[in-house]
């Protein structure tokens, strides 16, 4: 059986081996690798235990046997491989399950509080044990997306965007429990399907489905408009620019200072959902053909796709980035699954989440290492995510 | 085992040989004999005299007989002295053929060449063989017959002039060549087979010799002859065979000069087409399933001579022998000698079409892309087939009206129903205003149009719908062109659910359709027996009036023509365009389909899509012709529903075997080029129900996608 020479190495300082090359079979495949260090740590250091890694060869996530990765990646096995090791990801765990009345069109958590837009025309605020809190009723029409705005000790400021073509921030104190509107923002000729907020939580930025972006903090500051369709999504990338994706099958950027447009990132099916990273400046889309793609915000000409992560059957309706880590990012899709991927590893996702028995339609990720998930079947899953991970 | 086989083989063989030896050492001189036999037939008086002579050979021959005598009780020494006298033989009496014979080395010469001499050839030291004397005349060969016993096996040897006494082997040797049997006494001829090649397929080769390694390398030989050649043709030495030049002479046209009228003729012949070959029933004896029965032969009795299937009746003999002379011989030859001479024969022109060439060159669906390719959602909720979708013209809402008398508003993007208002009866027909600065929906149950604001769009635009409706109250009252049709303001539960307005006609409504800019509604009404058949509203002043004072047929649906003021009108067989400003039939273009079901116009407005029942969609080039351009014939059942895009070049059909058939359809400007179609994708999804399948079929009115919607009380959005 044919030997390769490898070096491993890892950035995490409790696992660090020796940096000389070894000779392993090619035929070894993640577990035999693992298996491998392991061995060396206990030498090193008695009292190691057991740790399950995952191997990267040249930034991409072994995933068959290293002679089969090394050819398929085309990497010449006459030299030594450098071998990264991390310790692998575990899968989330479900924690709750919080039963709604209708649908859940989207939520947003931040370290202490969920809230989530339903299709029964409220909003709710829950605590992330999974135990209900508040309802927020106002809207006369189906709550589309939902975001918090700021929070200053027990206050807190949310806002909920509706069908009803009107976007209301309210005031919420959590010890006593009160919610009050403090206004109603108008001016969308149409259904407002999702808001965002700008990351300073001063400006709120508002969407609409209607070819027209707004960006408002009482009366609309500005209006961006050049989308010759519906808007489905829209963020900050950073506190100048905002992003917006459309059904005319296009992502554009604007500066919000001059309220003109940056970049155009033209594709070719209609976009359901985006998200940045601040981490590795990645936008990830999902679009009707079932794919994500992760696109440069920066880049000029617009139309280069960087990666397409595949495995969804359905439209691809949610997802995001994680919040600690630059590599990974959560989708939601109407096949009834979530994936967590890991851009390392484009060809498969790390984990599926099959918890919902029908459409999912948003997905959340807090700092926290908390994952949301809601869909169609009424039910708002969360996920606990392995924290250390956050970390490395 | 193989190699088992070889070593049988050889040893056979050596065995063999043996043998042969044996024969040849026995044979030899008998063979010889038996030559002489036959020669001695035809040249006997030639060398008659010589019988006697060749003691010398008798010797021989004797003492080969004394040993073979000795052969039964000394087995062994024989065999000993056998061996012994095979190494002593020279080997080139082995090897010397049949028809040679060594002891006279003149060949083989007419013998009479040395009739003059007294000797007959030469032996193998070159000394000469004499002629034995002649002293045998006729009488001693008379009273050697008669006292000699050995007479009878006393053959001569002409080569020799010898006469040889024939041993009881060779005696044996020749009678049994002469039965045709095998020289050998021992040789069984029916030994078992041994086969060097059998069907069997063994892991080893015939033969596991490396091959040379010659095999790999050019021949140098060869090359060097190639060389020579190459050389030799380079120098001018060498010269292609010349063309003999056969344009004079050799070979000539014999006809040339025949009439070229008669070799046409000949070229031309016909020949006369074949009498069927006879069958069962002319048999004397056929099965008796061919046997006429009484019916039969009643019926065959009554016919029309000219009409019947068979011009004799069947009859069973059980002999041929007992078959009498067929009565209407002279007749039969009659009436084909009749046929041959009336029937005028025709060649028939066939040409030789590769049918590959016949195929057109369509471009592969995969450059047609963007078209609906997968099922994404599912919109349930109808407990009745759905009969009718639309989507508004926003692309935002989908609205359908099912068999349970409910009509649904959909959000597009997350199959959620929205909405439902309960009209009461089974909706035949849904439409949505495509006028974009409006939001009413045209429902069509039993005899009654309803109106519909469903507020699901901007305050402003439901303002401007509400608006739209009211106004004609603050006009002039509805002038009641002919009482026929009843226009009347929903109140109460209907209102609160959205119902603005009651337009009850006389009879059945069965389709609704909008004009594109929101303000004409037409309404169909198919009756056969009355004129009544289409009324087309006016919303803003609640006006209707009947376009056609005369009835065409079964109205099947009607259509406004996207941009010009022309109104298409589908009957069962045909599409009749009506212009509505001059109040003229400007063209009807003829279906070629038994039962029109559904129609659709391009939104450039010169090409319009029928689907019919009979599973064809015809698609008609208005400029073209008043036939269909094209008859697509996809679809195994009834086609229910057809579509175009309004942006995108696609078009689809639904019907009742379950799918939904995407094509695209890019139309030009340029009016010398012929829409290209392409079909592109078969959907399938939709469950069949009561042998319904798909029952509407509807595009999204901005992305590539379609909706259908089917008996199985779903609809279903493919993109």
């Amino acid at each position: 059986m044919s030997q390769i020479q490898a070096r491993f190495f890892t950035e995490d300082k409790r696992y660090v081996v020796d940096d000389v090359p070894f000779s392993i079979p090619a035929a070894s495949e993640v577990q035999e690798l693992s298996n491998v260090i392991n061995k060396l740590l206990e030498a090193k250091n008695a009292s190691h235990s057991k740790v399950e890694f995952d191997f990267l060869v040249r930034g991409q996530f072994l995933r068959t046997s290293l002679s089969a990765h090394m050819e398929t990646e085309s990497i010449l096995t006459e030299e030594v491989v450098e071998i990264e090791y991390v310790e692998r990801i575990t899968a989330p765990e479900p924690e709750e399950c919080m039963m709604h009345d209708d649908w859940i069109s989207s939520a947003d958590a931040d370290a202490e509080w969920i809230l989530t837009g339903s299709y029964d025309k409220t909003a709710r605020i829950w605590s992330t044990e999974g135990k209900p809190v508040m309802t927020v009723p106002g809207h006369t029409d189906v709550v589309k997306d939902v975001a918090w705005v700021k929070r200053e000790g027990l206050t807190s400021l949310l806002l909920t965007a509706s069908l009803d073509q009107t976007v209301l921030l309210w005031e919420w104190n959590s010890e006593r429990n009160k919610v009050e509107a403090r206004h109603c923002c108008r001016g969308h000729a149409g259904s407002v399907d999702t808001i965002s907020v700008d990351p300073t939580g001063t400006k709120v930025r508002l969407e609409r489905a209607r070819q027209k972006l707004k960006r408002q903090q009482r009366t609309p500051l500005m209006t961006l408009s050049g989308h010759s369709e519906a808007v489905s999504s829209v963020l900050w990338c950073d506190s100048e620019e905002v992003c917006s994706a459309s059904w005319d099958h296009t992502i554009r950027i604007w500066d919000v200072d001059t309220g003109g447009m940056k970049t155009t990132l033209t594709g070719s099916k209609v976009f359901n959902c985006i998200s940045y990273s601040p981490l590795c400046r990645r936008l990830a889309s999902g679009s009707t053909d079932r794919h994500i793609r992760l696109w440069d915000p920066r880049t000029k000409d617009g139309s280069l796709v960087l990666l397409s992560l595949t495995s969804h059957t359905g439209w691809v309706t949610a997802v995001k980035w994680a919040p600690s880590h630059e590599h990974q990012l959560v989708s939601g899709s109407l096949d009834n699954l979530i994936k967590l991927w890991d851009t390392r590893s484009c060809k498969a996702p790390l984990y599926d989440l099959a918890a919902h028995e029908d459409k999912v339609f948003c997905v959340d990720w807090t700092e926290s290492g908390l994952m949301l998930s809601g869909g169609a079947d009424n039910k708002l899953y969360t996920y606990r995510y392995s924290a250390q991970q956050a970390e490395a | 085992m193989k190699k088992a086989g070889e070593k049988t083989a050889l040893k056979r063989s050596k065995e063999e040989e043996e043998e042969q030896n044996q024969i040849f050492n026995f044979n030899r001189k008998p063979a010889d004999e038996d030559k002489d036999d036959d020669l001695s037939d035809s040249e006997d008086s030639v060398y008659s005299g010589l019988e006697d002579s060749g003691s010398d050979a008798e010797g021989e021959e004797g003492s080969e007989e004394e040993e073979e005598d000795d052969d039964d009780d000394k087995m062994k020494e024989r065999t000993e002295e056998e061996v012994s006298e095979e190494k002593k033989e020279d080997e080139y009496e082995h090897d010397s053929s049949d028809e040679e014979d060594i002891r006279n080395t003149v060949g083989n010469i007419p013998v009479e060449w040395y009739k003059d001499f007294p000797h007959i050839g030469y032996n193998l030291d070159g000394k000469k063989i004499y002629k034995p004397i002649r002293n045998k005349d006729e009488l001693d060969d008379f009273l050697d017959k008669m006292e000699n016993p050995e007479y009878w096996r006393t053959v001569h040897d002409k080569q020799t002039g010898s006469d040889i006494v024939l041993s009881d082997d060779q005696v044996e040797l020749v009678n049994r060549l002469q039965r045709g049997q095998f020289g050998d006494v021992n040789f069984n001829e029916y030994e078992p087979m041994v086969e060097f090649f059998s069907s069997d397929v063994m892991i080893h080769p015939i033969t596991n010799r490396p091959a040379d390694k010659r095999s790999f390398i050019p021949s140098l030989t060869e090359k060097e002859k190639v060389s020579k050649l190459v050389h030799a043709i380079k120098m001018g030495w060498l010269k292609p065979r010349r063309v003999e030049d056969d344009g004079r002479g050799r070979y000539y046209d014999l006809w040339a000069s025949e009439d070229s009228s008669i070799l046409a003729r000949h070229r031309m012949h016909l020949p006369a087409p074949k009498i069927p070959l006879p069958g069962h029933h002319e048999s004397y004896n056929p099965p008796p399933e061919y046997l006429f029965t009484d019916e039969e032969r009643a019926l065959w009795e009554q016919q029309d001579p000219g009409d019947r299937k068979l011009p004799f009746v069947p009859r069973k003999y059980s002999s041929l022998r007992q078959v009498p002379a067929f009565s209407h011989f002279i007749h039969e030859r009659f009436e084909r000698c009749l046929d041959l001479y009336l029937c005028p024969r025709q060649r028939k022109m066939r040409v030789n079409v590769n049918p590959e060439d016949l195929i057109p060159q369509l471009p592969k669906p995969k450059d047609l892309q963007p078209f609906p390719t997968t099922q994404s959602l599912v919109y349930r909720g109808h407990s009745g087939l759905v009969r009718s979708i639309s989507v508004s013209p926003s692309g935002q809402w989908l609205a359908s009206g099912s068999d349970d008398g409910s009509v649904r508003f959909w959000e597009v993007c997350s199959s959620r129903c929205m909405k439902m208002v309960q009209v009461g009866g089974a909706v035949k027909s849904v439409a949505w205003n495509p006028n974009p600065s409006v939001c009413l929906l045209a429902v069509a149950l039993d005899s009654v149009v309803l109106i519909l604001s469903p507020s699901l769009a901007d305050k402003q635009v439901i303002l401007s719908s509400e608006r739209l409706l009211s106004a004609q109250q603050e006009g002039e009252e509805p002038a009641e062109g002919n009482g026929s049709v009843v226009w009347s303001e929903a109140e109460g539960e209907e209102l609160n659910q959205g119902v603005r307005l009651k337009i009850q006609h006389p009879k059945a409504v069965h389709q609704v359709v909008w004009h594109a800019k929101g303000d004409y509604l037409a309404s169909v009404m198919p009756d056969n027996t009355s004129h009544l058949q289409v009324y087309i509203h006016q919303l803003s002043r609640r006006r209707s009036q009947n376009p056609f004072s005369r009835n065409k047929g079964l109205v099947q649906c009607v259509s406004f023509h996207p941009i010009r003021p022309y109104f298409f009108v589908a009957t069962q067989r045909s599409i009749r365009i009506y212009n509505l400003v001059k109040q003229e039939m400007t063209k009807k273009l003829q279906a070629n389909s038994k039962w029109i079901s559904s129609m659709a116009v391009h939104p450039g407005g010169d090409h319009v899509i029928c689907g019919s029942y009979d599973c064809k969609l015809s698609w008609f080039d208005l400029d073209l012709s008043t036939k269909p351009y094209k008859m697509l014939r996809h679809h195994k059942k009834a086609v229910r529903g057809v579509a175009y895009h309004r942006l995108y070049p696609l078009f689809a059909s639904a019907s009742d075997d379950g799918s939904v058939i995407v094509c695209h359809g890019t139309v030009y400007n340029d009016l010398l080029q012929n829409p290209l179609i392409v079909p592109v994708k078969v959907l399938r999804g939709h469950v069949m129900t009561h042998d319904l399948g798909v029952l509407d079929v509807t595009f999204h009115p901005t992305q590539p996608w379609v909706f259908s919607s089917g008996a199985d009380a779903t609809i279903r959005l493919f993109t």
